[in-house]
């Protein structure tokens, strides 16, 4: 396939996926199709242990489908390397590294390590707000700033797709609304295309421009929304009348 | 972040704190002063044959005649040599053979039945064969002493090894990290705890190995003036060796511990 204005950025096509192990054979992802398109938020929803993680893991190629195709803009995942930044639910600093050291550590993995991609890493922390903390050590922030910190590391090497899974989960509630703003706003700021897993229904309201329901294991797409809350940041969204429509018809979607 | 201001609560906090240590290291001395105290005083009014428990006077004597003989710096140097030598090789060949074991889980499986039965075995059983080998010397000493530190090097790093975090091996797979990138950039920095800890492990097994070699075959050292010393019951040698002893083995200690202060960042 050749790329056209129309091809997806990112596209899975009747995806299966199962682990082995002694104890018998898991199927996690059962005929799944979605596609990601340039620029958008796309939101994936699910209930705990339905394939999320793993979803994600195939979509960034550290697992291989054993039926159907994965493909990043009509080209088989396996060429995309470094075309992807993942987000973990914790933030996954190293404990014995600066933040600046954490925030070019995937420069250094990638053999990006130059100077101007460094100054570029380093400009979009200070654009951010950590500044002031970049000869700090992980253990010396609070919880949002070493998430912010993580997400400054997943954008140093300018990845075409951020892959995010429950990336909030780990924060307590009132640093995840915060966080949740914050990150938002980066994402947009730096026009990524990004894909959320999570099993928080108003987290994926308060992103996404698209949310797709998976249903219990094995992970096939249930149904698939189009929010419509555009250019409105998480805490507006929350705000608006909407909300709770919304929340309610993808509560009952994933209870099904 | 310093605050510059202290106040008087916790310069009073501050305060409690030093006294109480100041109090724990006069303790410590105490203790030591009171034992060498009773066992001086019960060789003196010879409430125990000083010919069998020696004293402190005895030996601080035996270590002047050592040192004015000349004999003292010899065996200690030999010892000392025999113990460190050991104890270097036992480490860095040990953790080589983690890194190894940690890079093929094949060669892990295989390996590990010889490990376990390596590690069970009491590694004295071997000394007449070590003997053939490698004679009295040296050699055979510094062989123990390796012998006795090696599996529990091995042991201690590819536990350190194998118990890093999934999802940061994750992370840096996610950035296309190979797997001598996992191991130099994630791997090994996150087993420095680990490394103290088992350098910690492997003084002890050092000194243990070297004077085990000394009681099967030398010509010189600490063991080999303690076996002496037994065999014509001088006494006074052997509490004179046993206690230089003591002194070499914290001194070893102390300096691991402050390795661990150099290059492990205490969280703030
Ligand atoms: N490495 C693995 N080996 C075997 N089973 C696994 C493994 N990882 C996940 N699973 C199973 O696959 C299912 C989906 O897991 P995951 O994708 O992590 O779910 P989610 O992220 O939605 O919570 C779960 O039932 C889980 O037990
Ligand atoms: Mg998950």
């Amino acid at each position: 396939m050749n790329e056209t204005p129309d091809t997806p950025v990112l596209s899975f096509e009747n995806v299966y996926y199962a682990y082995h192990t002694k104890g018998g054979e898991t199927l996690a992802v059962r005929s799944l199709d979605f596609s990601l398109r340039e620029g958008e938020f796309m939101a994936v929803i699910g209930p705990s242990g339905c394939g999320k993680t793993t979803v994600l893991s195939l979509a960034a190629g550290l697992l291989s489908p054993f039926a159907g195709e994965i493909a990043v803009r009509g080209r088989p995942v396996r060429e995309s390397a470094g075309k992807f930044g993942y987000m973990l639910q914790k933030d996954e600093l190293f404990p014995w590294r600066t933040i600046r050291k954490n925030i070019v550590l995937p420069l250094e993995v990638g053999k990006k390590n130059t100077e101007a991609n460094r100054e570029k890493a380093l400009s979009l922390a200070k654009k951010y707000g950590l500044g002031d903390f970049l000869s700090y050590y992980p253990d010396q922030l609070s919880g949002g700033m070493r998430q912010r910190a993580a997400l400054i590391r997943t954008l140093a090497p300018d990845p075409e797709i951020l892959l995010l899974d429950e990336p909030f989960s780990a924060l307590d509630y009132q640093t995840r609304l915060t966080v949740c703003n914050d990150v938002y706003g980066i994402i947009r700021g730096e026009k990524k295309t990004a894909l959320l897993v999570t099993h928080d229904i108003s987290e994926a309201i308060s992103l996404a421009d698209r949310i797709l329901v998976l249903s219990r294991r094995p992970a096939t797409a249930v149904a698939l929304h189009e929010i419509g809350f555009e250019a409105m940041t998480p805490l507006e969204r929350r705000e608006s009348p909407c909300f709770s429509a919304w929340f309610e018809k993808l509560w009952k979607e994933l209870n099904i | 972040m310093k605050n510059e201001q202290i106040s008087a609560g916790h310069a009073a906090f501050l305060r409690r704190e030093k006294k109480n240590a100041a109090v724990i290291r006069a303790a410590r001395a105490g203790v030591l002063l009171l034992l060498l105290g009773i066992w001086e005083l019960a060789a003196a009014t010879e409430i125990v044959d000083p010919f069998i428990i020696s004293s402190p006077s005895r030996v601080a004597a035996t270590v002047a005649e050592l040192w004015k003989n000349g004999s003292l710096l010899y065996h200690v140097g030999t010892t000392l040599w025999e113990t460190l030598a050991g104890f270097a090789i036992a480490v860095s060949l040990g953790s080589l053979i983690a890194l190894t074991l940690w890079w093929s889980e094949r060669a892990r499986k295989i390996f590990e039945p010889y490990i376990v039965v390596i590690n069970s075995l009491p590694k004295i059983a071997l000394g007449p064969v070590i003997i053939v080998w490698f004679g009295s010397g040296s050699a055979a000493i510094v062989f123990m002493t390796v012998l006795v530190g090696i599996i529990v090097a091995v042991m201690n790093m590819l536990g350190g090894f194998l118990a890093t975090d999934k999802n940061k091996i994750t992370l840096l797979r996610s950035m296309g990290a190979s797997k001598l990138q996992i191991l130099t950039k994630l791997v090994i920095p996150s087993a420095l705890p680990q490394f103290i800890g088992m350098l910690k492990v492997c003084v002890g097994m050092a000194w243990i190995g070297s004077i085990m070699g000394e009681y099967i075959a030398s010509k010189a050292g600490l063991g080999y003036l303690i076996v002496y010393g037994g065999q014509v019951f001088r006494l006074d040698l052997v509490m004179a060796a046993t206690l230089i002893l003591c002194v070499l083995a914290a001194g070893m200690y102390a300096l691991v511990a402050l390795a661990e202060k150099l290059l492990i960042r205490s969280p703030k």
